[in-house]
């Protein structure tokens, strides 16, 4: 029944990838943070997990890794009437493009249906196992 | 007992085991470095297909001491995350091995009927 495991984690983890697009998308104007300065997108890092511990094991789930920082330099926008411009009247914006975002969005949403469809047939095929001889 | 269940057996244990595989595929579409894995299947029945001999005189299928099945990484192009997993193809497999499953143990329940009427049925009826 581990391969319901496989299938579960992969739905975690792109979950996981969902939330953090939606904070990426929900902070695209942020500014103002804890650590100061604008929003810095973050992205997701899977790894594949033995389920298990096997090393034999042919069941291979899917895990975050660690949540990363993207590296790009936040983008200088002139608006001295903003609160947070600095002495020359440029505001440091976050480096998010709404459109990466939405393709990463639906890859996501892509990969979750498909894992959703596993698990289905997984499901359906264990059924009609037990249906055996009837 | 015919023969017929020992290869429904193993057409199902393989089918199971093909199943496990297209789901970690599936599980790991996105994860970088991942090498998607298929199993060898049509070697690994066309041995259990040798298997069934009718007559003694027709040619004997070698027993199948090897591994159940074989499982294959795939090496085919991949983008820049080395990660080759393609997930309609694998939608596709996995539908496709859904069937196969499906109709072995179609087969399976069909053939324990069978024996089950020879054995519970009588005369005269």
């Amino acid at each position: 029944m581990d391969i319901f495991k496989v299938s579960a984690s992969a739905l975690e983890a792109q979950r996981v990838r969902m939330n953090t697009i939606a904070s990426n998308m929900a902070n695209a104007q942020t500014t103002k943070t804890e650590n100061g300065g604008p929003y810095v997108r973050k992205d997701v890092v899977f790894e594949t997990v033995k389920i298990k511990n096997n090393p034999d094991s042919i069941l291979e789930g899917v895990r975050v890794v660690q949540v990363v920082e993207d590296k790009r330099s936040p983008i200088m926008i002139y608006d001295p009437s903003h609160p947070d411009a600095d002495e020359n009247g440029y505001v440091a914006m976050p480096n998010i493009n709404v459109i990466e975002e939405m393709v990463n969005m639906m890859m996501a949403l892509r990969a979750y249906e498909a894992n959703v469809k596993a698990f289905n047939i997984s499901k359906s095929m264990y059924q009609k196992a037990l249906e055996l001889g009837r | 007992m015919d023969s017929t269940f020992k290869v429904l057996e193993k057409i199902i244990r393989a089918a199971s085991i093909r199943q496990r595989v297209i789901a970690s595929n599936i599980a790991n579409a996105d994860t970088p470095g991942y090498k998607a894995k298929d199993v060898k299947f049509s070697d690994f029945l066309k041995d259990q297909m040798n298997m069934m001999v009718t007559n003694p005189r027709h040619m004997k299928g070698y027993n199948n001491t090897g591994p159940e099945a074989e499982i294959v990484i795939k090496s085919t192009a991949s983008w820049g995350d080395k990660n080759n997993v393609e997930l309609s193809v694998e939608i596709a497999k996995m539908t496709e091995n859904q069937l196969l499953h499906d109709a072995a143990i179609k087969i399976l329940s069909t053939r324990i009927r069978m024996f089950r009427n020879a054995i519970t049925s009588r005369g005269g009826r």
